[in-house]
């Protein structure tokens, strides 16, 4: 049996984990399933920019109910509607990671979310909130302790401060990136921000160091896999070209930009670079006075551009032409280009190009037109100074106040787990209070139960006691009036005989009768020596009649050998009251003994059908009294419920111990 | 050589004494020695045993003149100390006392040959008893056995199995048949062998010849309808 059920017991054990294994399984399918579906999608929408794609993949994965695939799901295509400049989507996206981050409190979503609202400013060239939204998804992930995603919010952050001339600003942001980055030994983005460091030195005249931060970069992209390496040599040679050119080095950057271009192959796959070292090459060149082979560059160079049309090296190359025209005294052609590169910085915001153009413009035109260049010029300058400055405020300002705002949250924190701690002390202390008065009125309860539960046992034990010795008094005297009064009775009645007093006689015997009727009434036999049951039934027999009947039930159900004798006594002398009152008063044919017993309790009932008597009137016979007070006195429960011609019905309840 | 019957009567009052001795007088010749109490009786009883053993005590059950000292103090004692030692004599029981729980008591535990009233016996009776003792069987007065058999009624009128078996036994031709019908108050069914003894001991409760004069008497007594 035990055996078996052991089994059934590892059977079902067995059933339980495998249900769990299918379960996770299932759940990693659907994963699966579902994050293959939506990689397709990803794929669709970078290639179709179907702006609907986006919010069937979120429907979809949504649908799944799997969070981690929904967090993905949005992250891919909210960085993929930037590429594709899809502002819907990418709002869209970062209302959906709103949502998300309420739902699930995942804090890495909430830094998504302030990044996405980042680039969705960048794509619309407000720079000032694509800054303020960079430095709350860095903080947050700082506090995240996610280095790497708090990295790459500092990149862009240095890259926008770099862009609006904040250079000190940028370098803060780099080093900042640096420390967090340094303890993960990572590559690629701690190359960036190297490479990004160099560029704020070669801008601030640091052309030492710049260099030595290229190389440093070029020695971690050595480290990168899969990448090759001579293109990003190209990078490196350009770099520092460019930084020997700000020194005036003009042969050591023309070496450079040298080295680049023998580069196998750099055209054909590292167009962009090429450019640089081609243009990077001519403008060396013109500066050394070898105008013809600085023209050839160029143009070369702005062919390539045109083809690819970037805008930002075009705006560049034209500029660069109109000078050397300029200086070639190829007036025409210098105001052609530099009209070209004016209309092509100004389209795209490339100030210091727009500057350059217009003092160029203002030299090179004669009159009105030159003078409203010139004075477009030193407008925009100073416009131009004055935005630079306010920037520059405003990204200290967002730094000071989200700083500020970090100690001032971390006061009221600190604050509140105070308050907190003093509250959850205080509670402590008081349920401590309220247990410790709990266990002592428990304690105290329990003592004083302990106390009356032992009284009324030793007062049961008294009771009981009595009980007894008043049987023993009740048996004294039956004994005597049986052995003396009878005895007496009986010699006399001999002799009253003898003498032939008949009459006399008889009523002695009567007498003698009465007498003895009387000792048996008080007589009694041990339990011990006949038990309950047996003078129950010699109590039944005794008042064997054809038309009356005693009936009893379960009689058995009670262990009388573990009941008390002197409950037993008053049982009996109560059953044998209700029988004679029963038979004598109430005229009865049929009595009921029913017995029962609980846990802690015995019970009786007795019921008859005989007349029944008027249970409200105050008048109770003698007998009744005395069974009343017989089991009161042992802390018996007595009842009569009785009616004229309804028959009595006694219920009695008597406690085992007293209690 | 015949040798005369050996009684021992003890009772403590004198009175009784003389009637008996008057009574047996009557009825047979016999060897009669008295004793007005218990330890005295016993005393006589375990001295006789190594020369002629007494036959049979007659007793009362009270001893009024029984002391702190004495102690074998009334009749009840004396029969058990008597059956203890494993004396052999049949003992019959000469007394006032008809309390059913105190017959019931004395004849269920100490088994006495004979149960007597005082107020009702005479030399016929005593003479009957003494016969009925020696040839080893039971003899009690009328109204002792009437007792005793309205207390047989009573308790098979008591035992549910009991009144099964004698309404169902006129259903069924073979007793066998009743194994199955018959059941306890639990709910479990009662083996034949179980049935058959009951009924035997039914049969010596109510003075049966056979199951049908059983069941006629069961019938005539109310305990079946």
């Amino acid at each position: 049996m035990m055996k078996q059920k052991r089994y059934k017991k590892s059977i079902f054990l067995l059933f339980s984990a495998f249900l769990v294994c299918f379960s996770l399984f299932s759940q990693k399918n659907a994963y699966d399933k579902g994050k293959d579906s939506i990689i397709i999608l990803l794929k669709e929408y970078s290639k179709t920019k179907q702006p609907q794609i986006p919010q069937k993949a979120f429907l979809f994965a949504e649908e799944t109910k799997i969070d981690s695939l929904l967090k993905v799901t949005y992250v891919n295509f909210g960085m993929k509607s930037y590429f594709n400049k899809d502002l819907a989507n990418l709002t869209l996206t970062e209302k959906r990671l709103h949502k998300f981050y309420i739902k699930t409190k995942d804090s890495s979503a909430l830094a998504k979310q302030y990044y996405y609202k980042s680039l969705f400013f960048k794509i619309q060239y407000k720079i000032d909130s694509t800054f303020y939204y960079l430095h709350k998804s860095k903080n947050i992930s700082v506090q995240l302790k996610d280095s790497l995603e708090a990295t790459r919010r500092l990149l862009s952050m240095a890259a926008v401060q770099f862009g609006e001339n904040d250079y000190l600003g940028s370098e803060n942001s780099i080093i900042e990136g640096l420390r967090l980055v340094e303890p993960l030994d990572e590559v690629f983005f701690t190359g960036l921000l190297y490479e990004r460091l160099g560029n704020v030195l070669f801008i601030t005249e640091r052309q030492k160091e710049a260099r030595k931060k290229y190389l440093k970069f070029f020695e971690l992209q050595k480290r990168i896999p899969n990448v090759k390496i001579k293109y990003e040599k190209a990078r490196l040679y350009n770099n520092l070209a460019k930084t020997y050119e700000a020194e005036g080095n003009y042969v050591k950057g023309i070496e450079y930009y040298k080295k680049c271009l023998s580069i196998d192959s750099l055209k054909l796959n590292s167009l962009y670079r090429y450019e640089i070292a081609l243009g990077g090459f001519s403008y060396n060149n013109f500066k050394l006075g070898n105008n013809k082979l600085a023209l050839k560059g160029y143009l070369a160079v702005l062919k390539s551009k045109e083809k690819r049309n970037h805008k930002r090296g075009l705006a560049a190359l034209h500029t660069l032409l109109g000078e050397i025209y300029a200086s070639n005294s190829e007036t025409n052609k210098a105001v052609f280009h530099a009209k070209k590169g004016l209309q092509l910085s100004k389209e795209i915001n490339l100030t210091n190009r727009v500057l350059e153009n217009l003092l160029r413009l203002s030299k090179l035109v004669k009159g009105e037109t030159g003078r409203q260049h010139l004075e477009a010029h030193f407008v925009l300058n100073d416009s131009l100074f004055r935005r630079e400055r306010s920037l520059k405020n405003s990204f200290a300002k967002v730094r000071y106040e989200t700083e500020k705002k970090d100690i001032e949250n971390t006061l009221l924190k600190k604050e509140n787990s105070r308050k907190q701690l003093a509250l959850e002390s205080q509670r402590q202390q008081k349920i401590i209070a309220w247990l410790l008065t709990g266990v002592s009125i428990l304690f105290i309860g329990f003592g004083v139960s302990i106390v009356s539960t032992r009284k009324k046992k030793l007062i049961f034990k008294a009771k009981m006691e009595q009980i007894e010795v008043r049987e023993k008094e009740r048996q004294q005297i039956a004994k005597s009036l049986h052995d003396e009064v009878a005895g007496d009775i009986s010699m006399l009645h001999l002799n009253l005989a003898k003498t032939n007093q008949t009459t006399a006689a008889k009523s002695l015997d009567t007498i003698k009768e009465n007498v003895r009727n009387l000792s048996h009434q008080l007589s009694s036999e041990s339990f011990d020596k006949v038990s309950f049951k047996n003078q129950v039934i010699n109590l039944i027999s005794d008042f064997f009649e054809v038309d009356f009947r005693i009936k009893t039930q379960e009689i058995d159900s009670v262990d009388w050998r573990k009941i008390n004798n002197a409950i037993k006594r008053t049982l009996f002398l109560a059953i044998r009251e209700s029988i004679q009152n029963s038979k004598k008063h109430g005229q009865a044919t049929v009595i009921n003994l029913s017995f029962n017993e609980t846990k802690n309790a015995v019970f009786l009932t007795i019921s008859d059908n005989g007349k029944g008597f008027d249970s409200t009137s105050k008048k109770a016979g003698i007998g009744l009294k005395n069974m009343q007070e017989r089991i009161e006195e042992i802390n018996g429960v007595f009842s009569i419920e009785s009616a004229l011609q309804k028959g009595t019905k006694i219920n009695i309840e008597i406690s085992k111990s007293g209690i | 050589m015949v040798y005369k019957t050996k009684i021992l009567i003890a009772d403590d009052h004198q009175l009784v004494i003389q009637g008996l001795l008057c009574s047996l007088n009557e009825v047979g010749d016999f060897e009669v020695v008295t004793t007005t109490n218990c330890d005295d009786a016993f005393k006589l009883i375990k001295a006789s045993q190594n020369t002629t053993p007494f036959q049979i005590l007659f007793t009362d059950l009270s001893f009024d003149n029984a002391t702190e000292e004495t102690r074998l103090p009334g009749g009840e004692e004396l029969i058990k100390a008597i059956k203890e030692n494993g004396f052999d004599l049949k003992i019959g029981v000469i007394t006032a006392h008809t309390e059913t729980n105190r017959v019931y008591n004395i004849i269920s535990n100490l088994n006495p040959n004979a149960y007597l009233l005082k107020s009702k016996c005479n030399a016929s009776e005593i003479g009957f008893a003494i016969q009925k003792m020696l040839q080893n069987e039971y003899y009690y007065t009328h109204e002792i056995h009437h007792k005793l058999m309205r207390r047989n009624i009573v308790q098979i009128q008591m035992d549910d199995v009991a009144v099964q078996i004698l309404k169902e036994l006129p259903n069924h031709p073979k007793i066998s048949n009743l194994e199955g019908v018959i059941i306890k108050n639990d709910g479990t069914k009662i083996k034949l062998r179980s049935i058959e003894t009951k009924l035997a001991n039914l049969r010596i409760n109510l003075n049966a010849i056979n199951n049908t004069d059983l069941i006629l008497k069961a019938k005539e007594l109310g305990i079946i309808d």
